[in-house]
């Protein structure tokens, strides 16, 4: 790991030389106002500038391999793998949270549906009719034991 | 070694050159009379190149040296951990 921080350092400091190499011209005044850049000035920039934007390179390149070291170590956590549709792991979560919010809706929906079942009741007899068909009464039926001891509690 | 590692060798050693040219430039652009007395120019590429040389050699050494004792560390730990797999086994 300590070879990585030396080479940030070492590119860190080839950064600044190109800097420096780039604004020496102005600087320290060798090269005149105004005029036409001479040849220290040619050699300086166009030397500054190429090892600037090496020396920026690299650093990205030590700091990318200090935090690869850095997460294979595991001071840094591993980056959230996106879960697959239809890998275990990815169904599991989205189950759990099914399953828990149906528990968290199942004692609502029995109690709207005895509520209408009984209004359904009640209307029927008034009117005298006959009451509706199997198929539909038993799409409104409390659908099991369960749940009808959730509207209990 | 990783690739990005190499990659920033591969900028240091660039670096280690760059210094090398700045310091020969002015003799070999010839802004820099040989025999004369060194002009500004001179002497700022002479310090940048020459720093510029030490900088980048000592990274390189420093980075080499490292990633050795890494690599023996490694090996060292490799050794001992192997008798305690085997030793079960026998």
């Amino acid at each position: 790991m300590t070879k990585y921080v030396v080479g940030i350092f070492g590119s860190l400091l080839g950064a600044l030389g190109g800097i420096w190499l780039i604004l020496a011209p102005f600087a320290l005044a060798y090269q005149p106002e105004d005029a036409d850049w001479a040849d220290p000035t040619f050699v300086d920039f166009w030397t500054g500038l190429p090892l600037l934007l090496v020396s920026v390179v690299g650093l990205a390149a030590f700091a990318g391999a200090l935090f690869m070291e850095l997460r294979s170590r595991g001071i840094i956590p591993p980056p959230s793998v996106p879960q697959q549709q239809g890998s275990p792991a990815g169904a599991q979560a989205p189950a759990q949270e099914r399953s828990e919010m149906e528990q968290l809706l199942m004692p609502l929906v029995t109690a709207m549906l005895k509520d209408m079942q009984e209004r359904d009741k009640d209307r029927n007899t008034e009117n005298g009719e006959i009451p509706r068909s199997a198929g539909y009464s038993d799409a409104r039926q409390v659908p099991t034991e369960g749940s009808e001891r959730s509207v209990q509690r | 070694m990783n690739a990005p590692a190499r990659v920033g060798m591969v900028t240091t050693v660039i670096t280690f050159l760059a210094g090398i040219w700045v310091f020969l430039a002015p003799f070999i652009v010839g802004y820099q009379k040989v025999g004369q007395d060194w002009i500004d120019a001179t002497k700022n590429d002479m310090w940048t190149g020459g720093a510029l040389i030490a900088v980048s050699a000592i990274a390189l050494l420093l980075f080499l040296s490292f990633g050795l004792r890494d690599a023996v560390r490694a090996a060292e730990r490799r050794e001992a951990d192997l008798p305690e797999q085997e030793a079960p086994q026998s």
